[in-house]
């Protein structure tokens, strides 16, 4: 009778190995399904571009996606109509709660508030830039004083 | 059960795995307890007790690491202390299973290392003194290894001196130096990394470094450790700078010291070539590696159970070996899960790398990791012969007290590590070459487990079968072997005595060179070895039976008796009569091939093989040596009543007589269940055991036809009772009815109802004795004939001891 009993008892070792690896296993896929409801959550504060250029009359542009891309391309999020505008002129991204400018190597380059932009910088509300011949001013709509971000 | 899987945070989930780990540890303990029980199928044993200390430690420090964790790291990675504490739990028991007074101080050690690990969880998790003060570290690292060189011991007595230490507390300084030699490698990559990318300036200082600590392995000899600096050296550099080309170039150099190490060094020599072809000297130098498959193959899928499986059959089971007692009591299925738990963990030490906040703490976290992926891969590859085998231990798992300290100052840096409260990452420019580590590693842990697997599923039937797996002597203690019976069901050799105690008693030892013996060191011969299947059980018994035992037991069901067609009274006749000469006899029925008596002289008795067996190999006499099937004389004239039966009065031509050779089967090896002498080839000098010359003999008490031989009978199997075993041949006619009778008449004997043919050969300066008989073709009992083989000139002895044989045999 100790065989059979044994035999039982080493079933139940070899399940607890394998509990501890499923245990180890759904934890690590509840905690990546976790991470991706966090991140989908998560606002990406709304960004107006307002184009400042006279003739028509200046018009506010608003953008609720995490990366806007400015150039004569219209596949662009923000298309410009511009001669002196690069295809993919430049990019406004938002990550480590802020939005950035950063310039996609344009023919012209970027100016952000009368100064070339030569790597990616921090925007706020009321910045200017200028591509080509078009100026943006940047409002941040909303408050982006977020809560920390939570690490995974 | 619900709640035990609600989502949860990280300490939530540790308490959890913690708890789980504890579960498993319990039952391993509860099995190991019960393990004698299972082993001697009875409760009337004595227990295991010892190893519950170890899991009561194993208890009291993860409960204190869980609470203290919990307060000062609560953001730290919530599987590896888990994992960290599964695999040192398991090891302990495993140690403690194998050698009690090991797993003692294996203990003591888990109680040492969980201190540290408790105390080192008050310190910063940004590790400043161990960048500050790398040199101090690398140095003092250095210095105990050097030390090895004047001071070295080895605590078992001979081997690698690559211990220090006194008084029963060693310590072996090549383990806490690749720890010290990584924390080096991160700080000083790390400082110096972002100023300069040239390789030059960065490579002079980390060159000389390893050259040292190279010099100093090569020295001790230790290839593992040398190969392990190596590796971690080219990962932790190709980490940190992220350029492939490092790779290439460390595999050069990895090659390099393989070879200089294989021409240099007879440790590494024995190893590489034991790697290579184990299979050429099992017993010799490669018998740890052989052992080690054995044993692995013993598991098989499901394992023998903790406590009921041989490691102990594999040297230093406890360190190097861990890993193949682990497999053997765990089986398949249990080794799969540690390589899955190792992976587990290195997925989440690389995961911690990736997320560490600055780059020391990067680099660090990496080359801990590599350091207990690499060093569990390298000595699981070399224990299941998928790497040459390399003496370094399994970190968390083996037996050591300066690895598992090691192992645990690893875990903690990385459990430090991951816990950064509201620190962001640090940028990782290129994070390809740790999805290369991961790759590497989770590559290698695979190939691990399909290797296991190849030994296991593949090759574990043929490797359990070899004659050097001691676990079938084991079995044999614990399980009772069949008894061979004579034709009246006399027992000639039986198995006596308690089961865990049994004994094979040999009843009527003058056949000890026919049945043979079984003996735990000497192995097995003769009839012992031929009917093993038969009489260890592994055949005639159902199937689901068979299967059943070795799943619960680990062993084969009881064993079968044999009966053989041997009439032991006849034997004991033939026996006297041969008395002190050297020589055979085979008496058979000349119809139906059985054999009555088969004796050959001088004999042994098996009973007392333990004591005698170097003095019977060496006696000039051979009388291991089974004469009658297996001596191989010149026949010279015993031949001649062969040829007056074929119609010759003269010897014929040697083309002739040829054909009558092949006629009589002189060329065609006996098929008998029993070690027999291979038959002579046409064209060669003719060579023959009394065996086959007793065939040819039947024919002419037979009819003219040659009986096919019968020794072995039948098997008494448990479904079927006694189950007939045919003979392995055919019967064949040879002669003529009537030339056969005519012959036999011509050679008649007297007023008696026999006829004889005497002869003498000489052959290289001795003279044989030949003396051939049998019954007339008009015997109204059973034929009989007899065959006597002297190596001395006296054939009238021989004539005088068939006659008397015979008379034996039909007046009864």
């Amino acid at each position: 009778m100790s065989g059979p009993v044994v035999l039982a008892l080493r079933f139940l070792l070899a399940v607890s190995l394998y509990a501890f690896l499923g245990l180890a296993f759904v934890s690590l896929w509840r905690d990546i399904k976790q991470q991706g409801a966090l991140l989908a959550s998560r606002k990406v504060p709304p960004i107006s571009l307002t184009i400042a250029r006279g003739e028509p009359a200046p018009q506010a542009r608003h953008f609720v996606q995490p990366e806007v891309t400015i150039g004569r391309d219209p596949a662009c999020e923000c298309p410009v109509d511009d001669e002196a505008i690069s295809a993919r002129h430049a990019r406004l991204s938002f990550h480590h709660n802020q939005w950035w400018l950063e310039d996609l190597d344009s023919t012209n380059g970027t100016l952000l508030n009368q100064e070339k932009l030569a790597m990616p910088t921090v925007v706020m509300s009321d910045d200017e830039f200028k591509c080509g011949e078009t100026c943006f001013v940047i409002s941040l709509v909303g408050d982006i004083s977020m809560p920390p971000t939570k690490r995974i | 059960m619900k709640r035990f899987l609600a989502p949860a945070s990280p300490v939530q989930t540790q308490s959890r795995l913690l708890r789980l780990a504890g579960v498993f540890l319990f039952l391993y303990s509860l099995i190991l307890t019960l393990a004698p029980a299972a082993r001697a199928r009875s409760w009337a044993v004595d227990y295991r007790w010892s190893h519950w200390l170890g899991f009561v430690v194993w208890v009291v420090i993860f409960t204190l690491a869980q609470f203290l964790s919990r307060r000062r790291l609560p953001d730290a990675d919530p599987y590896i202390l888990p994992i960290a504490a599964l695999l040192a739990g398991w090891g302990t028991l495993t140690i403690y299973r194998l050698v009690p007074g090991f797993g003692l101080r294996q203990t003591a050690w888990l109680l040492v290392c969980g201190l540290v690990f408790l105390l080192g969880l008050r310190l910063s998790p940004e590790l400043r003194f161990l960048r500050r003060y790398k040199y101090l570290w690398l140095t003092s690292g250095l210095l105990l290894t050097a030390l090895t060189l004047f001071f070295g011991t080895n605590p078992t007595g001979d081997g690698l001196r690559l211990w220090l230490g006194c008084c029963g507390v060693y310590l072996q300084p090549s383990e806490p130096l690749k720890f010290l030699f990584i924390v080096y490698l991160a700080a000083y990559l790390a400082d110096r990394l972002p100023q300069s990318l040239r390789p030059l300036p960065l490579l002079a200082p980390t060159a000389v470094v390893i050259g040292i600590a190279l010099s100093l392995l090569f020295v001790q000899r230790d290839l593992g450790t040398a190969s392990i600096f190596i590796f971690l050296y080219t990962i932790i550099l190709f980490v940190a700078s992220g350029k492939k080309r490092i790779l290439p170039i460390s595999l050069v150099g990895l090659a390099f010291a393989g070879v200089a190490g294989y021409f240099l060094f007879d440790v590494v020599r024995l190893r590489v070539d034991a790697w290579v072809n184990p299979w050429l000297d099992p017993s010799g130098r490669s018998f740890q590696i052989v052992q080690s498959l054995m044993a692995v193959a013993n598991g098989g899928t499901s394992g023998r159970g903790p406590g009921l499986g041989s490691p102990g059959l594999v040297p230093v089971a406890i360190s190097d070996f861990v890993f193949t007692a682990i497999a053997e009591e765990t089986g398949l299925v249990g080794t799969l899960g540690l390589l899955a738990l190792i992976g587990f963990f290195a997925a989440r030490g690389i995961r911690t790398a990736m997320r560490a906040p600055d780059n020391f703490r990067r680099i660090l976290a990496a080359g801990l990791t590599a350091y207990l992926g690499a060093q569990s891969i390298l000595i699981i590859g070399g224990n299941i012969r998928l790497l040459p085998l390399t003496g370094v231990t399994l970190p968390f798992v083996s037996y050591g007290g300066s690895s598992l300290l090691t192992s645990f100052l690893a875990l903690l840096i990385l459990f430090l590590i991951s816990s950064q409260p509201e620190e962001e990452p640090a940028p990782l420019p290129k994070p390809q070459p740790y999805l290369i580590l991961a790759g590497l590693i989770g590559l290698g842990l695979f190939a691990l487990a399909a290797t296991n697997a190849w030994w296991t599923v593949w090759r574990g039937p043929d490797l359990l079968e070899r004659t050097d797996n001691a676990r079938r002597s084991i079995a044999d203690r614990y399980v009772k072997r069949g008894s061979l019976l004579d034709r009246h069901e006399t027992p000639i050799n039986l198995t006596e005595g308690e089961p865990g105690d049994y004994l094979r008693t040999y009843l009527y030892p003058a056949l000890a060179p026919l049945t043979g013996y079984t003996n735990p060191i000497y192995g097995q011969s003769g009839l012992e070895a031929s009917l093993d299947f038969y009489l260890r059980g592994l055949q005639g018994n159902p199937a689901s039976s068979i299967w059943w035992d070795h799943l619960v037991y680990g062993q084969p069901p009881p064993g079968l008796n044999v009966r053989l067609s041997l009439d032991l009274e006849l034997q004991r006749q033939a026996d006297e009569l041969l008395g002190d000469h050297t020589g055979a006899i085979v008496l058979i029925n000349a119809a139906s091939g059985e054999i009555l008596a088969m004796a050959s002289h001088p004999t042994f008795d098996p009973n007392q093989l333990d004591t005698q067996a170097s003095t019977l190999l060496q006696d000039p006499g051979s009388p291991l040596l089974d004469r009658a099937a297996q001596g191989q004389y010149p026949p010279g004239d015993a031949l001649q009543p062969f040829f007056q039966a074929a119609g010759y009065n003269l010897w014929p031509s040697q083309s002739i007589a040829e054909a009558w050779y092949t006629a009589l089967g002189f060329y065609v090896t006996p098929e008998l269940s029993l070690p027999v002498a291979a038959a002579s080839t046409p064209g060669s000098a003719l060579r023959l055991s009394p065996l086959q010359i007793a065939l040819a003999a039947a024919t002419l008490s037979s009819d003219g036809v040659r009986p096919a031989p019968r020794l072995v009978m039948a098997v008494d199997t448990p479904t079927q009772g006694w189950v007939i075993l045919p003979a392995l041949s055919e019967s064949v006619t040879v002669f003529a009815s009537a030339s056969a009778a005519d012959t036999a008449q011509a050679l008649m004997i007297s007023g008696q109802p026999f006829w004889q043919w005497n002869a003498q050969v000489t052959q290289a300066n001795q003279t044989f004795s030949w003396s051939l008989g049998g019954t007339l073709p008009d015997w109204q009992g059973a034929p009989l004939a007899v065959v006597i083989l002297l190596e001395e000139n006296d054939p009238n002895r021989a004539g005088v001891i068939g006659q008397t044989l015979l008379k034996a045999a039909t007046h009864p």
